[in-house]
């Protein structure tokens, strides 16, 4: 007998702290996939872009905007890693720090870039890139969609080679040409 | 196979006029909502970064605002009717920003102002004297807030060495311009300066000699074997070969070869080399080879 109330009790008090937590507002952790990134290289000037080094900024550069996606929507910097440095990581900071403050986050579902070397230093010590990114941005207020557009985005991006890879330097989305 | 019934029943009907009735409430709803405020979000298609917007708005009551940028974010109630303000710190990031209120929202770009700062790759920082397109010089524009300046921008590349000045102008293509120079004859400090508006950045480049020319050596035996001296070492310039620059002596005689490393000290090299009879005794430096000497026993 003692055992059957025992079991009651134990079941009861699960059942108490399923329905606790299922009433708790959690936000699901949206992880972002690494993103499509195609690089070509024909246009780079005035060296010649090597095929590991258009290997290495394809992945860099997706790592980058995965761990960018990740930072904006869980609003921590530290997802940003060791993928963005100087103005680039400065400013990502900032937008998460901001966000935090108002409450806001962004999530961005990345569809792929279709990405051109336009510059690549005679040193081989900085690439830069033309991406044409494929994008939806949805402006979170809490789990409320705010704003939400589907489309494709034009970014200049400035990488500089550290530490064995490729970091952003310069981040910075331009009027469609 | 049964035909689907095209007379609904009353009790049907009754409910498709209510939820009809109830869809064109909420859509009577959304149409004011947009027909009130789609207007009022007039945002221009681009602006130079660290400008203020206003943008009016009309209606009455109170709305939130939403604005998302790069380095922004803001939420804050507004009241309809009235102008809203973007401070010049709002906007001052070069991207994309978006403007949501009532439901309504709209796309707008900052882009760079005026050039301010230059980051100025020099490489290398050591070259070899009198060597075509040996330096090589890269700059990225910059305003005052670190947006890269995708405008063509006139950037001066000025190579200044022993008196003598080379400048090259550029225009630079999505942020960036770049420059080849040739290293001048003489061996020394050049001052590499690029500049672009009020920006200006110096970088110093050594220019040392380049390989040996006619590299020369002599042999006197000594006490413990041969010692082989060269003459100074100067490249085809005549600057004289730094300091700290290897050069090899190679010994072969019947027995074997012996070599030995040395470097260039104030112009010269030297070794000692094994005592040796019968020998041929070389000099090299890099891809230079200097003169031979036979060897015979004290000469």
């Amino acid at each position: 007998m003692k055992r059957i109330v025992w079991l009651s009790l134990a079941l009861a008090a699960l059942a108490a702290l399923t329905l606790v937590l299922s009433r708790q507002n959690v936000a699901p952790v949206h992880a972002a996939a690494l993103p499509a990134v195609t690089v070509s290289v024909e246009h780079a000037r005035p060296r010649q872009v090597e095929d590991p080094t258009q290997k290495a900024v394809a992945r860099d550069y997706a790592a980058a905007w995965q761990a960018m996606a990740e930072a904006l929507d869980q609003n921590r910097t530290e997802l940003l890693g060791a993928n963005f440095i100087g103005a680039a990581r400065r400013k990502l900071t900032a937008t998460v720090a901001e966000q935090r403050k108002a409450r806001l986050h962004q999530r961005i579902t990345d569809q792929g870039h279709t990405v051109a070397a336009i510059f690549y230093s005679a040193d081989g010590s900085a690439i830069e890139l033309d991406d044409t990114a494929h994008l939806r941005f949805d402006l979170m207020d809490g789990n409320t969609v705010v704003h939400s557009q589907d489309g494709v985005v034009r970014y200049v991006a400035l990488l500089t080679a550290a530490e064995n890879s490729w970091k952003v330097r310069v981040l910075q989305a331009v009027p469609s040409s | 196979m049964s035909r689907p019934d095209t007379n609904p029943s009353p009790v049907v009907m009754r409910m498709n006029f209510r939820s009809n009735l109830k869809f064109g409430l909420v859509l009577a709803t959304c149409s004011f909502s947009l027909v009130a405020y789609a207007s009022d979000l007039n945002v221009p298609a681009s602006m130079v970064a660290g400008s203020s917007l206003s943008i009016p708005t009309s209606g009455s009551g109170t709305a939130t605002l939403y604005v998302a940028g790069p380095g922004t974010a803001i939420k804050r109630k507004v009241e309809l009717g009235r102008e809203i303000h973007l401070s010049a710190e709002d906007l001052q990031n070069a991207g994309r920003y978006v403007v949501s209120l009532a439901g309504d929202s709209a796309t707008f770009f900052v882009t760079a102002g005026p050039v301010h700062s230059i980051a100025f790759l020099a490489r290398p920082s050591r070259v070899p004297a009198d060597t075509t397109g040996v330096i090589s010089g890269t700059a990225f524009v910059f305003d005052k807030y670190q947006n890269l300046v995708l405008e063509p921008q006139t950037v001066k590349f000025e190579l200044s060495a022993n008196g003598q000045t080379v400048t090259r102008n550029e225009t630079t293509k999505d942020g960036v311009a770049y420059t080849k120079l040739d290293s001048s004859k003489e061996a020394g400090v050049a001052q590499f300066v690029a500049s672009s508006g009020p920006a200006s950045v110096r970088r110093v480049v050594e220019q040392v000699a380049a390989d040996p020319c006619n590299l020369r050596m002599s042999a006197v035996p000594d006490k413990h074997g041969i010692l082989v001296r060269t003459d100074p070492i100067r490249d085809c310039a005549g600057n004289l070969v730094p300091d700290g620059t290897i050069v090899t002596f190679t010994s072969t005689d019947p027995r074997g070869t012996s070599t030995v490393d040395a470097r260039i000290r104030q112009g010269i090299a030297e070794a000692e080399l094994p005592a040796a009879n019968n020998a041929t005794i070389s000099v090299a430096s890099g891809v230079v080879v200097g003169n031979e000497i036979q060897w015979r026993g004290d000469r």
